[in-house]
């Protein structure tokens, strides 16, 4: 069986992956020339690897069709259900760090908690004739923190796909879960982060999607020790 | 009827349903999904199939008939009482078993007299099942939002308060979460000095102008979301929800509310010896909870097979008052269920208050149930 390793194909988490595997004696040569999106593992015979986006590597381990993958926590727990059965987070990797968080407008001066949001979410239709609107592109991570978190219920979630933060001052949702590291471009278009709204704190992490072939094989055994040691 | 592929005693439990007097609709199997998440909430998207047209609009495959069933109501203006029964295939993704399966139910809609009315659909939830399952012993529990609604009120907490438990009412650690916090105040702070002046001023017309002001400096629109109104009268509601808490003897009232659970035979009884332990005014409640008790005597629903457990609901906005569950005497799986909704007209967009009480059965569980026993000839 060859082991396939899923690594971002650009970017800073690119070349950060790539340091981290250097590091830990897993030295990544291109096959063929150097834009290639295929690659192997300098001594370490049946691995290979493949370039891909870092929203296709979180897909591509819920699959299993790749048995490792450098990506955003974020995505991966987006990405599938029952999370921790069908991989395994073999190391957090300190790089790409980010928090998905709730934030609204910031002149809503009495909404601070998800317990405020939760009085907002329940009146809104009463006032508005329509629920409460979340821009997002993480439906599943949102309702899991309103629905089963937060008990939550009464809120549409409207699909952002891009500059969801200028989602409430274009007029096409309330509120925002999205992706923050410094807070800036929230703070730039006036919104603020719940403090009890942070969804989860994401970063970079080695993922193995939880295969049965797994077990006692030498090769994916060595992957994680090495790239552990090396943090 | 060609009966191919339903349970065996569809056709027994659609003469049931018209000795009980309904009128038989039907729903298409592909819905707008619009109403549904709306009612539900969007925790509904992960359990039913979601699709999409080329123009972009959601539709689902049917996962429940209340909501079309109310709608049509609505669309064909044919007025009111009205009782509805429906027989049919529903779509939902579950953890145990199937996709899909048959659901049947009533909807009882505009009987004004709410005890009689509470009292007939679990009768007719009880006769239907009985005559599937004939000899069984069967259970009900009830709930009933109107009388934690009436425990809240007398509490005397603030109405942000009142309107956050009763939100919470039927999710238990929601709830103890909300009790537990209620045991001491906890004061707001961190709002910028100029807002706390004029919070603290009483100062309602600066505030709003405050608002505006911000509203207009960083380009917030000021009519597509919340107003400057509203932030600001929920600013002076949340001044009261965080300095509220409740005496400790007001605490174990409630906490003792909540573990209520008895037979209805003794509830009318239990309540009102609550009612004075407590000190709490709950004569409007108990009286109208005696009244659905006695109309349930009057049905001739069994009293000694039903409970009453005072902490039984759901939390959904569009239930107002009676919840219930039918089971096996000793077994969970939960056979019927349903209750009052009287809020669901008006927010599916009917013009009048219409109240609304209904159940469905749970069709593959009843033939689960009809198995073991061997009992597979029709009725």
């Amino acid at each position: 069986m060859t082991i396939t390793l899923a690594l971002p194909s650009k970017g800073r988490i690119k070349e950060a992956s790539a340091a981290l595997f250097d590091k830990a004696g897993l030295s990544i040569v291109s096959v063929g020339n150097d834009r290639s999106y295929r690659g192997r593992i300098e001594g370490l015979d049946g691995v290979e690897v493949a370039y891909l986006s870092a929203s296709e590597i979180a897909r591509e381990l819920a699959a299993g069709t790749v048995d490792f993958g450098i990506t955003g926590e974020d995505l991966v727990r987006e990405g599938m259900s029952d999370v921790e059965t069908r991989v395994d987070f073999c190391a957090r990797l300190g790089f790409g760090a980010a928090d998905v968080v709730v934030a609204v407008p910031e002149i809503w001066l009495d909404v601070e908690t998800m317990a405020d949001l939760g009085d907002v979410a329940a009146d809104f239709r009463a006032r508005h004739g329509r629920r409460l609107a979340i821009a997002t592109k993480y439906w599943r991570l949102t309702q899991q923190f309103f629905s089963q978190r937060h008990g939550i219920q009464l809120y549409r979630i409207v699909e952002s796909l891009g500059a969801t933060e200028g989602a409430p001052a274009a007029g096409q949702a309330d509120i925002i879960v999205d992706i923050t590291s410094t807070g800036a471009t929230l703070r730039a278009n006036h919104l603020k982060v719940l403090a009890d709204g942070v969804i989860l704190k994401s970063e970079a992490c080695l993922v193995r999607a939880r295969k049965p072939a797994h077990d006692g094989d030498a090769r994916v055994a060595e992957i994680v020790s090495r790239v552990g040691a090396a943090l | 009827m060609p009966l191919i592929d339903m349970p065996d005693f569809a056709g027994a439990l659609l003469d049931e349903f018209g000795r009980r007097r309904t009128q038989r609709v039907d729903a298409p199997v592909i819905q707008p999904a619009a109403p549904f998440l709306d009612m539900a909430g969007e925790d509904l998207r992960r359990r039913i199939f979601l699709t999409e047209s080329e123009t972009g609009e959601s539709f689902c495959l049917r996962p429940e008939f209340t909501i079309p069933v109310c709608l049509r109501h609505i669309e064909t203006a044919t007025g009111t009482p009205k009782r509805y029964s429906y027989l049919g295939q529903v779509f939902r993704q579950r953890r145990e078993g199937g996709n899909e399966f048959y659901q049947a139910g009533i909807e009882d809609l505009g009987d004004r007299n709410f005890a009689s009315a509470d009292a007939r659909v679990v009768a007719d939830a009880l006769g239907c099942l009985g005559r599937i399952l004939p000899g069984r012993s069967l259970t009900v529990t009830i709930g009933d939002q109107a009388v934690f609604e009436a425990v809240v009120a007398a509490l005397g907490l603030p109405a942000g308060w009142q309107r956050r438990l009763v939100r919470a009412f039927g999710q238990q650690d929601v709830l103890d979460a909300m009790i537990a916090r209620l045991a001491r105040p906890a004061p707001m702070a961190g709002l910028p000095d100029e807002v706390e002046a004029l919070l603290e001023a009483g100062n309602e017309a600066g505030l709003i102008a405050h608002v505006e002001a911000e509203m207009a400096r960083t380009g917030t629109l000021t009519n597509a979301s919340r107003a400057p109104e509203e932030i600001v009268r929920r600013l002076k509601e949340k001044r009261q929800v965080a300095d509220a808490s409740l005496n400790k003897a007001k605490l174990d009232a409630l906490k003792e509310f909540l573990s209520l659970n008895v037979s209805l035979r003794y509830a009318p009884a239990v309540l009102a010896d609550f009612a004075r332990t407590a000190g709490l005014p709950l004569r409007d409640a108990i009286a109208g909870f005696d009244a659905r008790v006695a109309a349930f005597a009057n049905a001739g629903a069994p009293l000694a097979d039903i409970t009453w457990r005072a902490a039984f609901g759901r939390p959904l906005d569009y239930y107002t008052g009676l919840v219930f569950e039918v089971t096996e005497r000793g077994k969970h799986e939960v056979l019927a269920g349903g209750g009052r909704f009287d809020r669901m007209m008006t927010l599916l967009g009917a013009a009048d208050h219409i109240p609304a009480v209904g159940f469905a059965l749970w069709l593959d569980r009843v033939e689960a149930a009809l198995a073991p026993a061997g009992k597979r000839t029709a009725p």
